[in-house]
């Protein structure tokens, strides 16, 4: 298994798609941090009155939503690239335990998306604190060490996300249709539901994943499209069960498919 | 050493391999011949774990290649060359598979010198021509130094210098002790490369013999140009020969062999242009057995 | 080009992912339909005061949402599938690039132009059905406001197609075409949030999903932020797509296949 892995991880270092998606995911955290920037000049600005109703965490929480977009795409691809290639077939040669290569290709993309995502997260959450200086926005007074936790356990959606895609990719075996899965799970349901009347926008936007994050860190979800009604260590088992049903359905039809 | 025995493969109603078996042996260059859509690849992916069998089983070395815990230490296997990732490079094509298998960073370079892609190692594969791409995947194939090779069809789209280096390794590799399997359905091409051969066709075996043999017994007899046929009819018919009369004044021998035709002229002092055993037939030899098996067969207008 | 078109369109509809957009497209339909109905039985059930306050979507807005996910996914593969698979090589010997280049464009834009129209028309038409008398607002408005939204929601979806397919032809990968229109879609109007107003707007206003939304918005439908007039919207989508069209063809005619 540990050969499996560093093969796994030897290819998606090898190939230009992962250093794109990384270097924009680094672009949209420093585009974030510009845009913090700007905040902090529009707070100067400011009558102190209104400055209470401007908040930094919505920007904060950009990061680890466009972060699982992108990761999920990278899951995609290690799974539909190979299709697309062929090479999904020397890969099974050199390693032909059925379970063994996407298990292998899970292990991977777990620990790059959830670097990547820890990074982003925490660097835009960082990042910003340093760009507004001691300014006491509304929302981020807590000490640092205060809101920090939050923010790590918040990125772990990126590589629900990415698994996800992996998922996606593994079982459909085209980057268009898999993306485009990733896609409707990631924007085009929650804005169904969130359409919905009540109270099922508030039910069913409760278990959409891009909502888990926020709550499984506790933060409030109240002026987004999701819902809340989930507690923290349900949002937690909630996103879990995102990563490991697909995957686990995947890899057993994965086991049984002629490459 | 390889045995596929009663392999069976269905797609839906039709059997792509059908009650196949047949052995290959260490020492020798196996050539596994049959039209398209005989059954050749499918054999070989189901031999390398990438399909499953109906029934019957194909074993490598005693095993199912599945069970193999570092496959690529005893199999090597080029299936489809063009099937890799055009944005990795060369060197990190082989490094990913090594690595999965436990080789070692210096015998890439070592496989990537030995097919003559030392000097491409850093370029990307996307831009390989069809040539380099199917070094490359030789060079994959023997990684891990295997004891067994399976090549399916390599010298597809080659140049003829190309052809005769994969001819030339695979009898290099054949010599070392290794046991090499080569599909293809150009018996012109195995002619010159296999010493055994395993003929199917529609999924199911057809010959499993030596060239040599199929050359026997699709013998169209020796070819005999004198200037004195009349006189070499007699002398030859009277060694057990049976003699024809070619139109153009050549004669066709069945029963004796070059040597003995030879040293029965020189005998009678009677002079020979030409003797030529009449091996151009292993080819009609090859379409006679496969004949009625080509999966779609040209329409006869 | 008569030719041209008629291969493209011959290629387009004997490929496996035409059907499936389509199917998601029909899907989405059925969605809305279930929707509407959802929502005339939801209103039944509400007291007068509560009727009041009620706000119910458009009747198409589940395919609004997914349209423009499915155009973009038709346009991006158009060209790039031939890419992955190097069918380019024998669409470019057969045809001139310049043609076959037209062609493709024109084929997939007016696929995704008949599919979105009709599935809008057939979701609006099934949502009145349903609601039937129900004073539902925006569900039981007149057919009439609906018109413009039914007539440029085809068009809107066709340029977001061609944008895809420009931009298709110069990134030549799937996963990078959908993935940077789906960024653009909905990351972009989203960042916009965070800008201070009046820059936010203004450039909410410029973006593609903005002036989609500018154009052909359903009706009663609680204006977005843009500040463009649906003229001035149509005429900036347009330069969108020449500028998107106008790059893929350059890179499609100058770039080996």
């Amino acid at each position: 298994m540990r050969d499996a892995i560093a093969a796994e991880w030897w290819k998606l270092c090898s190939v230009r798609s992962t250093r794109w998606v990384l270097a924009i995911v680094a672009a949209f955290v420093v585009l974030l941090l510009a845009l913090a920037f700007q905040e902090a000049q529009i707070f100067d600005g400011l009558a102190p009155g209104r400055r209470e109703k401007l908040a930094l965490r919505p920007l904060q929480e950009m990061s680890p939503w466009v972060t699982g977009l992108c990761m999920a795409v990278t899951g995609v691809l290690t799974a539909t690239s190979e299709y697309r290639s062929g090479t999904i077939r020397s890969s099974l040669v050199a390693v032909p335990r059925r379970s063994r290569l996407p298990a292998a290709k899970a292990v991977v993309v777990t620990a790059v998306s959830l670097a990547a995502g820890e990074a982003a997260t925490l660097g835009t959450f960082l990042g910003s604190r340093l760009v507004i200086g001691d300014r006491p926005f509304v929302d981020q007074r807590a000490p640092l060490p205060h809101d920090l936790p939050g923010f790590g356990v918040e990125a772990v959606s990126v590589p629900v996300f990415a698994l996800l895609g992996l998922a996606l990719g593994l079982l459909l075996r085209s980057a268009a249709a898999a993306i485009t899965a990733v896609v409707l799970l990631w924007h085009v349901l929650p804005l169904l539901v969130f359409h919905l009347p009540a109270p099922w926008n508030e039910r069913l936007g409760s278990v959409m994943l891009g909502g888990l994050g926020p709550r499984a860190a506790g933060h409030s979800v109240e002026n987004s499209i999701y819902g809340g009604a989930l507690p923290p260590w349900g949002a937690a088992a909630l996103m879990l069960a995102y990563a490991l049903l697909p995957l686990v359905v995947a890899v057993s039809v994965f086991a049984r498919r002629d490459a | 050493m390889i045995e596929v025995r009663e392999l069976t493969k269905r797609y839906g109603g039709t059997a792509a391999v059908d009650g196949l078996s047949f052995q290959v042996r260490p020492g020798t260059v196996t050539g596994f011949l049959g039209p398209n859509g005989a059954g050749k690849s499918t054999t070989m992916r189901i031999l390398l774990g990438l399909a499953a069998a109906t029934s019957g089983e194909a074993l490598v070395n005693g095993g199912r290649y599945a069970e193999l815990r570092r496959p690529m230490l005893e199999v090597g296997a080029l299936l489809d060359a063009s099937a890799v990732h055009g944005g990795r490079r060369a060197f990190d094509h082989l490094g990913w598979l090594a690595r999965s298998n436990g080789i070692g960073r210096r015998r890439v370079a070592e496989v990537l010198e030995r097919v003559g892609l030392a000097g491409a190692a850093r370029r990307r594969v996307g831009g390989f021509s069809l040539g380099m791409r199917q070094r490359l995947g030789i060079a994959a194939a023997l990684l891990g130094d295997p004891g067994v090779l399976l090549f399916d069809e390599p010298v597809n789209g080659l140049d003829p210098d190309g052809v005769r280096w994969i001819r030339e390794l695979m009898r290099g590799l054949a010599a070392e002790g290794r046991t090499v399997l080569v599909s293809s359905h150009l018996m012109s091409e195995m002619e010159l490369t296999a010493d055994r051969l395993v003929i199917v066709g529609r999924g199911r075996l057809i010959a499993d013999t030596s060239v040599r043999e199929l050359a026997e017994r699709f013998g169209r007899g020796v070819l005999v140009r004198s200037p004195r046929p009349a006189e070499l009819t007699g002398v030859l018919s009277a060694a057990g020969g049976s003699v024809e009369d070619d139109a153009g004044g050549a004669l066709t021998v069945a029963g004796l062999d070059v040597a003995d035709i030879g040293e029965r002229a020189a005998a009678h002092g009677i002079p020979l242009y030409e003797v030529r055993p009449r091996s151009a037939s292993l080819e009609e030899a090859y379409m006679e057995l496969t004949a009625g098996s080509a999966e779609f067969e040209a329409a006869i207008s | 080009m008569t030719d041209a078109i008629a291969a493209e369109w011959y290629k387009l509809r004997t490929a496996c992912s035409t059907a499936w957009i389509l199917a998601v497209v029909a899907a989405f339909v059925v969605l809305s339909a279930l929707s509407s109905w959802y929502l005339a039985h939801y209103w039944d059930g509400l007291s007068p005061r509560r009727r009041e306050e009620f706000d119910a979507p458009s009747a198409d807005q589940p395919l609004s949402v997914a349209l423009p996910v499915c155009a973009v996914v038709l346009g991006a593969l158009t060209v790039t599938s031939e890419y992955a698979t190097g069918m380019i090589g024998t669409s470019v010997a057969v045809l001139p690039r310049r043609r076959l280049y037209a062609a493709k464009a024109l084929v997939a834009a007016g696929v995704m132009l008949t599919a979105a129209a009709a599935g809008t028309a057939v979701a609006v038409l099934a949502g009145r059905a349903i609601v039937g008398g129900r004073p539902v607002p925006v569900l039981g408005a007149p057919l009439a406001d609906g018109v413009p939204h039914l007539l440029l929601t085809g068009p809107v979806a066709a340029a977001f197609t061609l944008i895809a397919f420009g931009l298709g032809a110069v990134l030549r990968s799937t996963a990078a075409t959908i993935t940077t229109m789906v960024a653009q879609m909905v990351v972009l109007p989203t960042l916009t949030g965070l800008l201070p107003s009046p820059y936010g707007e203004r450039i909410w206003s410029a973006l593609p999903e903005g002036l989609a939304e500018q154009i052909a918005a359903p009706p009663g439908v609680s204006a977005g932020p843009g500040v463009l007039s649906a003229p001035v919207a149509a005429a900036v989508l347009l330069v969108y797509v020449a500028v998107a069209l106008g790059a893929g063809r350059l890179s499609f005619l100058r770039r080996d296949a």
